[in-house]
């Protein structure tokens, strides 16, 4: 049995002139436990919309999402989301926003020491006490991955969560993922729109279309891990699935460019 | 990473405190805020005065202010502290109040160019201070548990009301209009029911004083529910946080910036509402101790509570500031 079935999902929601718009049209796929897969395709296919209805943020107009085959209806902690933009509570220090899903699952006497780990393993010792606005993107992102990780949820779903940050700090968190994934083996999916980073750390990597959200092809990465970004293998798998998001290349590079330009 | 991290802070302090107390240290504006306050004193012990008043709570009031400067002069003189930004930055300020002083007591008691009864000098109030010590005391207290009762129940209606209607759809929808008619009715206009509807004077000015106070709460409360970013109900709830919870670390937290605005908004009208019921039914309280100052002429004592209420209001308003700074200090620009 698959840790999560997508089976048949169309989502249909109604954009701002009123018309009826087809999302995600007919998704089908699996993911087994402790696979690493990403979606990748350009801005506005639906990737979003399609990682809020695994969460059950939101239900799907048609067919189900399904974990350890039970109907999901509704978010909770079991499955992890990690916001584009971190979205850590401006209020709460950065240990109380990392702690903030024990506290309201374990009570008052949760794992303080399973905190204080998370902070050391994502390197924000020193920063315990301070506010979001008083780190960096990098930093804040960084505890919004401790924050659902530390839940250990069987699936974490990853909503481009390097998409506002700058190439090192990107890389940098890319390894955290990495080597949170090897440690913990937690089943992820990853959003991105950044091919290099699909590659260098998903097992399978799922394509999609724009207008109507559609599953162009599913493909396996045949590299072994640790991944070297320059080897010929990784450059040579890089090409495979950019020729895949190739068509419309032109469409592409618009929509992605209005897409920053917002 | 552990230093920088603290080091970083202490630096924000810093520039938060230079932003704050922005005029620089100047030697020379702190010693004319001292003479100007010598000169206060020395105009005053020296020149004959032609109203009667005894001067000593005054001169004391001198000498406790010129020790005060003279102690944060030096102080920010040898340091380079917050005393020094501060001493630094209100230097002009206080030469400007030992000024003032100068001016008022020259036109009232020395040439007495306006005149007793309706124009006091600043000595004359402080003698009056002094003389109804006692009074002015109990009719402090009094008036400050009456106005905390009322603000407290008025703010919490306030809260509760606006969370609710914030937060739930149907209650908003139920609740809402007949919130707001009922709202924006001043308080005042309840005054004659109220006499004859409370058992008790005292329960009718808490109903008055706390009606002036729920509604801007309420209101500024609703706008701030309603203007927590959806990114954080989100999160919450793919954490595992119950409905409760998320009002108690979601909500409420989120909606406090808005709430403090409603509260501080609240606040004036608390104090007029208070002045104004005390004027009217009670028997106690800095509101009567005008009336019946009034009633009898005697004007040095209307000075006298009007200065103790600037005094009182403004400490309330600076511990509410403080309070307010310190649950908000997780915002961006302090305050
Ligand atoms: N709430 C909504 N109402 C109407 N249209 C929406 C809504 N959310 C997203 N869309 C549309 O659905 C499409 C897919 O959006 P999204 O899932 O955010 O794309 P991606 O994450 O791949 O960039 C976009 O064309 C977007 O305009
Ligand atoms: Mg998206």
């Amino acid at each position: 049995m698959s840790l999560l079935e997508v089976n048949n999902v169309n989502r249909v929601l109604t954009d701002n002139n009123g018309a009826q718009v087809n999302v995600l049209q007919n998704i089908n796929f699996d993911v087994q436990q402790s696979e690493f897969v990403s979606l990748i395709g350009p801005s506005g296919c639906g990737k979003t919309t399609l990682l809020r209805l695994i969460s059950g943020l939101d239900r799907p107009e048609g067919g189900t999402v399904k974990v350890k085959d039970e109907l999901v209806t509704k978010p909770d902690a079991s499955r992890g989301y990690v916001f584009q933009h971190g979205s850590l509570f401006p209020w709460e220090t950065i240990r109380d926003n990392i702690a903030a899903g024990l506290r309201v699952t374990q009570g008052r006497h949760f794992d303080k020491q399973l905190v204080d780990r998370y902070i050391a393993l994502m390197g924000l010792q020193g920063f315990e006490s301070a506010f979001p606005h008083q780190v960096s993107g990098g930093m804040a992102q960084r505890a919004a991955l401790a924050r659902s990780i530390i839940m250990h949820p069987e699936l974490l779903l990853l909503d481009e969560p390097m998409g506002a940050l700058d190439a090192f700090t990107r890389a940098d968190i890319q390894n955290v993922i990495y080597r949170v994934w090897q440690q913990t083996k937690t089943t992820m999916i990853l959003v991105t729109h950044d091919i290099d980073e699909a590659v260098y750390l998903s097992q399978r990597i799922i394509v999609m279309t724009p207008r109507p959200g559609q599953i162009k092809q599913i493909v396996t990465n045949p590299l072994p891990y640790p991944r070297q970004r320059t080897s010929d293998d990784f450059l040579k798998f890089r090409q495979t699935i950019q020729d895949l998001l190739d068509f419309g290349s032109h469409d592409q590079l618009v929509t992605d460019s209005k897409e920053k330009a917002k | 990473m552990q230093a920088s991290g603290k080091q970083e802070r202490k630096l924000l302090q810093q520039h938060e405190r230079e932003r704050k107390y922005w005029k620089k240290w100047s030697v020379g504006w702190n010693v004319f805020s001292v003479v100007t306050l010598v000169v206060a004193y020395l105009e005053n012990a020296l020149l004959a005065t032609r109203e009667t008043v005894d001067n000593t709570y005054y001169h004391w009031f001198l000498i406790a202010y010129i020790a005060y400067l003279v102690i944060v002069y030096v102080v920010g003189q040898v340091t380079h502290g917050g005393v020094r930004s501060y001493s630094g930055h209100f230097a002009q300020l206080n030469s400007s109040i030992g000024i003032l002083l100068i001016v008022q007591d020259l036109i009232t008691e020395k040439f007495a160019i306006m005149e007793l009864p309706f124009f006091v000098s600043f000595a004359q109030i402080l003698q009056q201070i002094h003389e109804d010590a006692k009074l002015l005391w109990e009719s402090t207290l009094s008036s400050l548990g009456l106005w905390a009762i009322s603000f407290v129940v008025g703010t919490l209606i306030g809260v509760v009301l606006g969370l609710l209607m914030g937060r739930y759809r149907q209650f908003n929808y139920w609740a809402f209009p007949y919130l707001k008619v009922i709202g924006i009715i001043p308080a005042a206009a309840w005054m004659p029911l109220t006499m004859v509807i409370f058992p008790t004077s005292y329960l009718a000015e808490i109903f008055l004083i706390a009606f002036s106070v729920w509604f801007p709460v309420a209101f500024m409360t609703i706008g701030g529910v309603q203007g927590i970013s959806k990114d954080y109900f989100e999160s919450a709830k793919t954490l595992g946080f119950s409905e409760a919870q998320i009002v108690r670390k979601i909500v409420i937290p989120g909606a406090l910036p808005s709430i403090f605005i409603g509260i501080f908004t609240a606040m004036g009208l608390s104090f007029t509402m208070l002045v104004i019921s005390e004027m009217i039914g009670a028997k106690v309280g800095l509101g009567w101790y005008i009336n019946w100052a009034k009633g009898v002429g005697n004007y040095t004592q209307v000075y006298a509570a009007i200065v103790i209420m600037a005094l009182l209001f403004s400490i309330i308003f600076a511990i509410f500031s403080k309070v307010q700074a310190r649950l908000l200090r997780w915002r961006e620009n302090g305050n």
